[in-house]
């Protein structure tokens, strides 16, 4: 089993990579911190998984060499679990990122990160609605504290591809 | 009142009524996207880049592009 | 493919209707220092503090280690203790080692653990501790994308965007990191502007360190022909080279109170870098010198590369001697040259040659496995274009700076 940290820049990926490898990548508040990718690896329930720390992008349609790099990852592991770290008070921009993942048929399993940020500006996510909508594990986390890291570990196996058409009609569905 | 995004004033906020094709989705990834309120935080002198808040995450774009974004002032 | 994504953007926006709810989040301390910092009146003024407080900070910081610490224990106890005890006095590995026996300090002994040794220790690691930390708390608060507003401007008129400080304040660290950084820029064109640019005129906080350190009264001045070259040159290799400038486009998150833990953490993984990859090079650089002395090889480049020296550039031939150190550090360079006999000019000149010359042997790699993604043609291409550059820059940079000494009657 492979994982990837897709996201973003600077939504704290190397914070959690670190986190969950015990690496040692810079950290820095400030966009295109990581402009490599990096290999670490953990444990799942006895088994020792790769986990690749991924420079941050804002589209798959690459502007600049670092993220070309990110697409380049996704594009060369085919076979592998996305963990799509998202801002949670930038949620839209990251959902749209998860969507085209999703759509590209990778197994996703999304961080709502900086979760301690949302909380100090007043932002209340519908956790239970948005896993309903998407179905896919959402789990929300602060990389900085450690806080929701364990549950989120707890929910790749639970990882699949998922059919976005049957994201569309759970919207239609409910409206 | 359409305006281009340049011609703001600061603190000002407006919804961003079009943007042309090139840009388009370069700038929603980074959450600008027609139909956003948006609030015009500065703007540098001497042609400089500008700075809008969208949704709480602030951007900062040069004045070409600032010039292809048109915007209803709304305040 | 238009439609797919309006049609995406439009599902995103149902699902966050249905999922979430901002609340008026207030205004805090931060928010307003965020505006502040940005805006051209109050944030060119918080910029050049930001700097003030740089320079006051390592200053004071360098300055306590290094005058009140290292100086005292290398030159009372290391060196008399070394001379006194290291056996073959006036042999060939004396010379290397321990240098000239006869030295009352640390610094022009010239050999592998007295000069070597303290140039590393004393000087350079409190320089760069002090340097890292200031960087690393620029770049855990979330300054930097707000130096990249304020300096586009400038930026931009030669080819680069407000972007490109990254790789530069990095580089003021360390090259090798800077030269990495470019992979933010979009284009070509500005990738290769930026690392030929910034390993020619940037010099590294260890080099910065030494020149702090050993000749406070001429930083000023040699920073400031750097940077008026840094901003010459970008603008004319923006006219000369092909391809595309894009304008800047950046988020800029919000202020956050750097944790001691990545602060110390990031400290710490950066030093102990320099302990086992710059010391062994300074070590190493100062017996290069040492063994090429003995050969012979420093007194015949310095008859064949003297008429260069003194009549273009204006420097005494000694200088051959660190400028062949400078290869493997230009810390080690500058700090031997300030040993040195010569005019405040002719020390000027000569450590700004320095910077210019020749990027240190740790960025030289960086940079050709930079080229290198593009197979051998990246290679060629960037030291190729690189290396003309550089050639061109040293000839007529070097050569001004000296024409400035004599138009101004001191050279
Ligand atoms: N408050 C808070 N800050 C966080 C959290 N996660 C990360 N950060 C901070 O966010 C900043 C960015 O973290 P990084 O891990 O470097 O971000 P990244 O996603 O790797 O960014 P790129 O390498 O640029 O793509 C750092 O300053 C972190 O300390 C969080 O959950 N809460
Ligand atoms: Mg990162």
């Amino acid at each position: 089993m492979k994982l990837l940290l897709i996201g973003h820049p600077n939504v704290g990926k190397s914070v959690l990579f670190n986190r969950l490898t015990g690496a040692n990548v810079t950290e820095s508040n400030y966009p295109g911190t990581t402009v490599d990718y990096t290999k670490g690896y953990m444990q799942i329930d006895g088994e020792e998984v790769e986990l690749i720390d991924v420079p941050g992008t804002f589209s798959l349609d690459p502007k600049d060499k670092a993220e070309e790099v990110a697409v380049k990852m996704l594009k060369d592991n085919e076979d592998s679990i996305v963990i799509c770290v998202i801002d949670s008070t930038k949620i839209e921009r990251g959902l749209y990122l998860a969507l085209e993942i999703i759509e590209m048929g990778y197994p996703v399993v999304i961080a709502l990160n900086m979760w301690d940020v949302a909380k100090d500006k007043d932002i209340e996510i519908d956790l239970q609605r948005l896993r309903e909508l998407l179905g896919v594990p959402v789990v929300p986390t602060i990389a900085v504290s450690g806080w929701g890291v364990k549950e989120l570990v707890s929910k790749i196996k639970d990882a699949k591809p998922r059919d976005i058409s049957k994201i569309e009609s759970k919207v239609e569905g409910t409206s | 009142m359409v305006k281009k995004l340049k011609d703001m004033k600061f603190g000002k906020k407006a919804i961003v009524r079009g943007i042309d094709d090139e840009l388009k989705s370069k700038l929603a990834g980074m959450g600008i996207r027609v139909g956003k309120e948006l609030t015009f935080k500065t703007k540098q002198p001497i042609d400089g880049p500008v700075v809008v808040e969208v949704n709480g995450s602030t951007t900062s774009m040069g004045i070409g592009m600032a010039d292809k974004i048109k915007v209803e002032v709304i305040d | 493919m238009e439609c797919e994504i309006d049609e995406r953007w439009k599902l995103v926006d149902r699902i966050a209707e249905e999922t979430v709810t901002y609340g008026d989040g207030k205004t805090t301390l931060k928010d307003a220092i965020a505006e502040l910092t940005v805006k051209p009146l109050t944030g060119l003024p918080i910029a050049l503090a930001v700097l003030y407080g740089f320079w006051s900070f390592f200053s004071a910081f360098a300055g306590f280690f290094t005058d009140g610490f290292f100086v005292r224990l290398f030159d009372n106890h290391w060196l008399p203790w070394l001379q006194g005890v290291f056996p073959g006095k006036g042999s060939w590995y004396y010379f290397i080692l321990v240098g000239d026996p006869a030295a009352g300090n640390s610094f022009e002994a010239f050999g592998m653990l007295t000069s070597g040794l303290f140039v590393a220790i004393g000087i350079v690691l409190p320089a760069i501790t002090a340097f890292y930390l200031y960087l690393i708390i620029l770049e855990d608060s979330g300054y930097m994308p707000r130096l990249a507003v304020l300096i586009d401007t400038l930026l931009h008129k030669i080819g680069l965007h407000g972007f490109a400080i990254v790789p530069m304040i990095l580089s003021l660290g360390c090259n090798v990191p800077g030269v990495a950084a470019t992979r933010t820029l979009q284009t070509k064109k500005q990738r290769f502007m930026m690392i030929t640019l910034l390993a020619i005129f940037i010099p590294c906080g260890a080099q910065l360190g030494v020149i702090f350190s050993l000749i406070p009264e001429f930083a000023g001045i040699i920073l400031l022909y750097l940077l008026i070259g840094f901003i010459f040159f970008g603008f004319i290799l923006h006219k000369v080279i092909p391809g595309k400038s894009p304008e800047i486009l950046i988020d800029i998150p919000p202020y956050r109170t750097p944790s001691l833990e990545n602060v110390s953490k990031k400290l710490w993984v950066r030093t102990k870098g320099f302990f086992t990859t710059a010391i062994p090079f300074v070590l190493l650089g100062v017996g290069l010198v040492n063994v090429l002395y003995l050969g012979g090889v420093i007194d015949w480049l310095a008859e064949a590369l003297g008429p260069l020296l003194t009549t273009w550039f204006g420097v005494p031939k000694e200088t051959v001697g660190p400028l062949v150190a400078g290869f493997l550090r230009k810390d080690l360079a500058v700090a031997q040259l300030s040993a040195i006999e010569m005019t405040k000019y002719q020390l000027i000149s000569s450590v700004v040659l320095v910077n210019l010359y020749f990027p240190c042997i740790a960025t030289f790699i960086m940079m050709m496995k930079e080229g290198s993604e593009r197979g051998v043609r990246g290679v060629l291409e960037i030291l190729g274009g690189s290396l003309l550059v550089l050639a061109t820059v040293l000839f007529i940079w070097g050569g001004l700076l000296h024409l400035i000494w004599i138009m101004m009657g001191v050279a």
